[in-house]
């Protein structure tokens, strides 16, 4: 691929317009809570778009389009099934407990909710796994401008990560959820005109359907058996694995999402952010998956396209967006595609870096290093703590380069932490008689029952390291469903039983916290603000969509 | 907040001019290109900037 002058000019714009959004919104950051949560004062279609924009890292719009061409449009349940109820729940069920609750950050609702060891075990994996999320995606960024344009890995690496280091520096989270919306609007325009080109040049969607196996352009009509479609997975591993436990545990507990809409002005907005969210979310399939899945037909035209191989023969479904791009896009278009895609990395870690600064500055140090400091310490920690978090990430990118199996085993390890999260917070928010020990008995446990899992299974070669091997799955998705399935019930069942046998928390001390003791402010809006009516209207649509797409 | 939409509308008005200024000078061709992309996005996006630029001008107002 090469770049024109204009594809520069393009790319350079956008770096001159973050840094100048950087520095507009610093002159509005006076406080610790301006810096770390956005002072509480941001529209709710701010929050919306960065709710979801905060998902939408390069990684995931490239691994999506690989998706498309391997698996099919069946990739879409990880935005339907996958996302869209959990996005409905935190809005309708959860967004009271942790807005209602004053906490600034997901440990801190732990600590309110049930005590300090279970806030600081989800503090510190947080902490650990934000860094290395953002190191990977710099590590990702680095790679993919290396292979495609030839550029230095450590210029772009370097480059990207002053850039976020300044912005975020100056604005804190306001300045990382406003680059969001421009990246979501980047990723929408940069594109969705790809999409519909590839589906032209097929002949349009029914063209395209019939160069391909009917199980690619269908998403629920081969779900019945596990060997009747390319992913591997049956429809309860699908819905109770990715449906509820992967899904519910990352939208409903993730930091990185849920600060987006703490982060709104009033609680009917901090509700209505994941609602109105998730009507883009469930029209991003056509963006992200649609490009990928007619790549593979317009393979089978003689066109002289194919998707690219990998060094031993097999397809690099990887490149597939790329390869699209240098085949329709033209100077002009092709550096708004790179645009986008640098966009998506560098609000990837902008993101990262200021979830885990509000997690260091409240969580870890405020809450045990130095607890009565006047707040402009606390700002200028959270500042101190933002260039940290950029050298870490930059020192775990360098990492992943040259150790990547330790990455791949880290990342394992996270799996198996995040999996039962989603029981403690059910349990937390709706049983009043969840104990801080039943929940922290809970996790350790829960996390126990992911690692034992994937020990004593199979798929395609991983796990079964603790020898013995009880099932043998058809696929590492089909592994990783049933993985999160027996965490979660695990952690569920320690939870209820330790806390039966430990000594319940005062009432008292649980307003505003637990469903039954907490009043949720009625407020005076039109039926389409509030929660119930929006919801009811997402789940219309997207009943529409999974028949029109059976 | 009408400051974040006139900094994305600004962003879109802008290079949507520079890419459509590229469709009708330059008239690049990729490999499998049917029309003229960049004519057609940049319009698009000079649009998009402009309807944000209206709605924040309209709140303004």
């Amino acid at each position: 691929m090469r770049l024109a002058p204009v594809d520069y000019l393009i790319l350079s714009l956008y770096f001159a317009f973050v840094l100048c959004i950087g520095w507009i919104v610093k002159r509005k950051v006076t406080t610790s809570s301006d810096f770390l949560t956005s002072g509480r004062s941001v529209p709710v279609w701010i929050t919306s778009l960065a709710f979801i924009a905060a998902n939408l890292g390069a990684q995931e719009v490239i691994g999506m389009c690989a998706s498309g061409a391997k698996y099919g449009i069946m990739t879409a349940h990880f935005y339907w099934i996958g996302a869209v109820p959990a996005m409905l729940f935190v809005g309708v069920f959860m967004m009271p407990f942790y807005y209602g609750s004053r906490a600034r950050s997901v440990p801190e609702y732990l600590k309110l909710r049930f005590d300090e060891k279970t806030r600081v075990l989800n503090a510190v994996t947080f902490a650990v796994m934000t860094v290395f999320s953002s190191g990977i995606s710099m590590y990702a960024l680095g790679l993919l401008f290396q292979l495609v344009l030839h550029w230095s890995f450590t210029a772009s690496v370097l480059l990207s990560a002053a850039i976020v280091l300044v912005y975020t520096f100056l604005g804190g989270l306001t300045s990382a959820i406003y680059n969001e919306v421009l990246q979501f609007f980047l990723i929408v325009l940069g594109f969705a005109p790809l999409a519909i080109f590839v589906v032209m040049k097929t002949g349009g969607w029914s063209g395209m359907a019939s160069r391909l196996p009917a199980v690619m352009t269908h998403t629920w009509a081969y779900t019945a058996k596990a060997s009747e479609n390319p992913m591997g997975v049956e429809v309860f591993g699908l819905v109770a694995g990715l449906g509820f436990v992967l899904s519910f545990g990352y939208w409903c507990t993730d930091f990185l999402v849920v600060q987006r809409a703490m982060a709104a002005e009033s609680m009917s907005a901090a509700r209505r952010t994941p609602l109105i969210a998730a009507f883009p979310k469930m029209l991003m399939p056509f963006i992200v998956i649609v490009p990928g899945v007619a790549a593979l037909a317009l393979s089978h035209m003689a066109l002289g396209y194919s998707i690219p191989l990998k060094a031993d023969g097999g397809p690099d479904y990887d490149q597939t967006l790329t390869t699209l791009m240098a085949q329709f896009y033209p100077s002009g278009m092709l550096g708004l595609g790179l645009t986008a895609l640098m966009a998506s990395f560098m609000s990837g870690m902008a993101g990262n870096v200021t979830a885990f600064n509000t997690v260091w500055t409240y969580d870890l140090y405020q809450g045990h290093i130095r607890k009565h400091a006047p707040d402009s310490h606390y700002l200028w920690v959270g500042r101190v703590t933002t260039i940290v978090g950029v050298a870490l990430s930059v020192a775990t990118a360098y990492m992943a380069s040259h150790f990547n199996n330790i990455m791949d085993f880290l990342q394992l390890v996270f799996g198996f932490v995040n999996a039962p999260l989603f029981a403690t917070f059910l349990l937390g928010m709706f049983w009043k008689r969840a104990t801080g020990h039943g929940a922290f008995a809970g996790l350790l446990a829960g996390t126990a029952a992911a690692a034992a899992t994937h020990g004593l299974t199979l798929a395609e070669n991983k796990g079964g390291w603790l020898g013995a091997t009880l099932h043998t799955f058809p696929s590492s998705m089909a592994q990783n469903f049933w993985i999160a399935i027996f965490a979660w019930s695990t952690c569920f069942l320690v939870t209820v039983v330790v806390s039966l046998m430990s000594a319940p928390k005062a009432e008292s001390a649980l307003h505003n916290l637990v469903y039954g003791l907490t009043d949720i402010p009625h407020e005076d809006v039109p039926w389409y603000k509030r929660p119930a009516p929006v919801a009811l209207i997402v789940v219309a649509a997207l009943a529409v969509l999974n028949v029109v797409f059976w | 907040m009408s400051d974040l939409r006139v900094s994305i509308g600004g962003f879109f008005v802008l290079v949507g001019a520079i890419v459509s200024a590229t469709g009708l000078i330059a008239d690049y061709r990729a490999p499998l290109d049917f029309a003229n992309v960049d004519l057609y996005c940049g319009v698009s996006m000079l649009i998009f900037g402009a309807v944000m630029l209206w709605l924040a001008w309209r709140k303004a107002r």
